[in-house]
């Protein structure tokens, strides 16, 4: 069909035969451009991503840094929080996913009582879960408007009880691999598909000087809302200090230094603390909402979701996920790998990560252009919501209509990833944001 | 602004539409079945009324038609192109079969030109077989055959100004310039790096040609200089589908696009973009001003309607430019 394949490369231009969007078109689709009906984001912040026990929120309950990055999302955009139907908060290590926490740093943040909030907990992806959900509710016509956020405090708890569990699960393969831990579940992936040393550190490296670069030029300066905290030091003596930097970065990281760190899960193993994610602290948060309701508005539209997926893959080799998964997200938006020009995946492990952009042959220079969680630091309930700040703010930098993918591995065996379109840059009418410096 | 006049043609999806240049309220429209993937075509020509528009003639044709022209010389005669290849003489006196039908292009023929300049009377086509062909007025042969485009051929309008100078825009994200007694490419220019689906001369100064692309923008090119374009016009979020120049300002055109939206721009102001026209459902192919009414504004659109209307950010800028 000739005919459908030129049309559907108008429509698709990289993509060069792609014809269901098309059909998906000439019908009534919920996706179709201008129907008002698509999931978009108005815009999203972070905190800086502290290190966890020793940075400068190590003294700092998760509710103030959430609290931070939800009031900073809305004042930026001029949105009362009253227009919000539902705000949902991703967490890990807080008791409960941090229920209460999230709905004292709703108050925190002068939110209306009459705005309820609630909390999601799946693992390492409850920041891009917390967006899903969001966008679930948007879709289903529960909501016009929603803030998606993810918060940890590795500072103050840390991943330990495991919760009550059946003694059976000794006798079942599958459930008693959900108990391996991660590191070693990272030893599992570059043994199984042969991920080297050197190639992990190599990965690391690039990651550090990556994110290094982009702290360096500013390119993080906007995405980051300056959060102030008191820290007490060693002697006891409590100041107050504005944080605004991200602390996991080390310039100075060398090949060398990498290849000499010892392996931290098992003796002849291959994960080292070089290049592994690191443990933090930090929050993000990104408003969604119904192209309708944000055009009434005159609410900037900074990305589109185009689709998502999560996925299982088995527990031992939890890594692999987003290898499965950004695929079935691709699927769903009707895209190929070839039509992204950026790829956020987290790197909870060198090895893992390194697996799945190989496993999926992605060109290197589209997987993290600023670095990702080896360099930045991986506050696990915040990361996803992370991601997608740090993914739309380098699209918006790009200047031009763009696709992009956030993806990460999960815990107990799941990959989680999801879609975004930059439409291009901004309708003279809905530039509200680009005033703020 | 004066109210919106709609036509509806049930099955059938708009692909272009252009106003007579003898008769200031007739138009035609090309409209093909199954959005032109498959089916039949139809040719209209519609008259518009006080109070709407009417139905004055309409013909089939076997495969989708996907441009129109009115010839320069005869107010009867109409030039078409469709999806098998040819290009069909049609007159308006005649109620049942084209005058002359011409198949030499071997794919689908896109777009239909007639020269306007003084002492020519020509036709040019543009084609996906990647050529494009000028005709003499009765469709008897094609007289030269234009190669060089390296991707289809979408769009080809005649010089206003230039005797012989036809520019050409093509999916090969070139638009070409060519000297038809010469049968020579004069200059490409690599002006966008996605499909160009459409390009339009500026009425007023010889040199200066729009482009509408896929990659979403509108670029006004100085011929003389085409390094950079002078202006280069964002704003639609999808591909741009048809540019055109207006007939009575050097500085305004309007582009319909995939996006659904036609919009109007002043690339001659700080703010190019003077208004944003939603009023279709579908994708948007056919656009034209009128050249008798002035601001009068023709479109089409796959959601099955043709539609005239006066956008007010034109009628109004002409207020303010009067006082």
């Amino acid at each position: 069909m000739e005919r459908l394949k030129v049309i559907s490369g108008h429509l698709l231009p990289r993509g060069p035969s792609e014809p269901l969007r098309v059909l998906r078109s000439c019908g009534s689709g919920s996706s179709v451009p201008g129907t008002g009906e698509e999931v978009v984001v108005v815009h999203g912040r972070r905190t800086a991503i502290g290190k966890a026990k020793r940075g400068s929120f190590k003294d700092t309950t998760p509710d103030e840094l959430l609290s931070a990055v939800m009031s900073a999302v809305l004042a930026d955009v001029g949105l009362p929080a009253a227009r919000l139907g539902d705000v949902c908060v991703g967490n890990v290590l807080q008791p409960g996913a941090g229920a209460l926490m999230a709905r004292v740093a709703h108050f925190l943040s002068g939110f209306p009582e009459t705005v309820p909030v609630y909390t999601v907990n799946r693992q390492c992806s409850s920041g891009l879960q917390a967006l899903l959900n969001i966008a679930g509710a948007i879709r289903s016509g529960s909501i016009e408007l929603g803030l998606a956020c993810g918060v940890e405090s590795m500072s103050l708890r840390s991943i330990g009880n495991p919760g009550d569990l059946s003694s059976r699960l000794v006798e079942n393969d599958k459930a008693r691999d959900c108990l391996v831990p991660m590191g070693i579940t990272s030893e599992n992936v570059a043994e199984r598909f042969g991920v080297s040393r050197e190639k992990q550190d190599a990965f690391a490296l690039s990651s550090q000087l990556k994110a290094a670069q982009a702290q360096n030029s500013g390119r993080f300066d906007q995405e980051i809302v300056p959060v102030t905290v008191s820290v007490t030091d060693e002697s006891g003596r409590e100041r107050r200090l504005q944080v605004r930097k991200d602390e996991g970065i080390r310039a100075g990281t060398t090949l060398d230094g990498l290849s000499g760190l010892r392996p931290a899960f098992k003796p002849d193993g291959s994960t080292t603390a070089g290049n592994s994610s690191q443990v933090s602290d930090g929050a993000a948060a990104v408003l969604l909402g119904r192209r309708s309701a944000v055009e009434v508005l005159g609410l900037p539209v900074l990305a589109v979701l185009r689709g998502s997926a999560v996925v299982g893959v088995p527990p031992d080799l939890m890594g692999i996920g987003p290898a499965v998964a950004i695929p079935a997200a691709l699927r769903q938006a009707g895209l190929s790998l070839d039509d992204i020009d950026v790829f956020e995946i987290n790197e909870a492990f060198a090895s893992q990560a390194l697996y799945c952009v190989e496993k999926l042959g992605l060109p290197l220079e589209k997987v993290n252009p600023n670095g990702g969680a080896i360099a930045l630091g991986h506050p696990l309930g915040c990361t996803g919501a992370r991601q997608v700040v740090t993914l739309l703010n380098e699209l918006r930098r790009r200047g031009r209509r763009a696709y992009g993918v956030v993806s990460m591995c999960i815990g107990t065996g799941m990959g989680a990833a999801a879609v975004f379109e930059f439409p291009g840059p901004q309708r003279e009418e809905g530039g509200r944001v680009a005033g703020r410096t | 602004m004066m109210a919106t006049k709609t036509f509806r043609c049930p099955a059938r999806h708009g692909y272009a539409v252009e106003v007579s240049p003898f008769v200031p309220q007739r138009l035609a429209c090309a409209a093909s079945q199954y959005y032109g993937i498959t089916g039949s075509g139809s040719l209209f020509v519609l008259d518009q009324t006080e109070t709407g528009m009417v139905l004055v003639r309409s013909w089939e044709w076997g495969d989708g038609l996907f441009d129109v022209a009115w010839s320069e010389a005869n107010e009867h005669v109409l030039v078409a192109g469709g999806g098998d290849g040819s290009l069909q003489l049609w007159d308006s006196a005649n109620q049942h079969a084209p005058l002359r039908v011409a198949k030499e292009h071997r794919q689908e023929v896109y777009s239909v030109d007639w020269s306007q300049t003084r002492g020519e009377n020509l036709i040019v086509s543009g084609s996906w077989d990647r050529s494009v062909k000028v005709w003499d007025q009765d469709l008897s042969r094609s007289l030269t055959t234009l190669q060089g485009h390296e991707g289809v051929v979408y769009s080809t309008v005649w010089s206003p100004h230039i005797p012989g100078c036809i520019a050409s825009a093509s999916g090969d994200g070139t638009l070409r310039v060519w000297d038809v007694k010469a049968a020579a490419c004069r200059l490409a220019v690599p002006a966008h790096k996605a499909e160009i689906l459409s390009c339009d001369w500026c009425k007023y100064d010889q040199n200066l040609v729009a482009t509408g692309s896929v990659d979403c923008s509108v670029c006004v090119w100085d011929l003389r200089n085409v390094r950079q374009p002078v202006s280069q016009l964002l704003g639609h979020t999808y591909a741009i589908r048809r540019v055109k120049f207006s007939p009575f300002s050097q500085t305004v055109l309007a582009s319909c696009s995939y996006d659904f939206t036609v919009r109007f721009w002043d690339f001659g102001g700080s703010r190019p973009l003077l208004d944003t026209v939603e009023h279709h459902s579908e994708f948007v192919c056919g656009l034209d001003f009128n050249l008798h009414i002035p601001h009068q504004v023709v479109d089409c659109s796959w959601d099955e309607t043709v539609k005239i209307y006066s956008p007010a950010c034109l009628t109004a800028a002409a207020r303010s430019a009067a006082s």
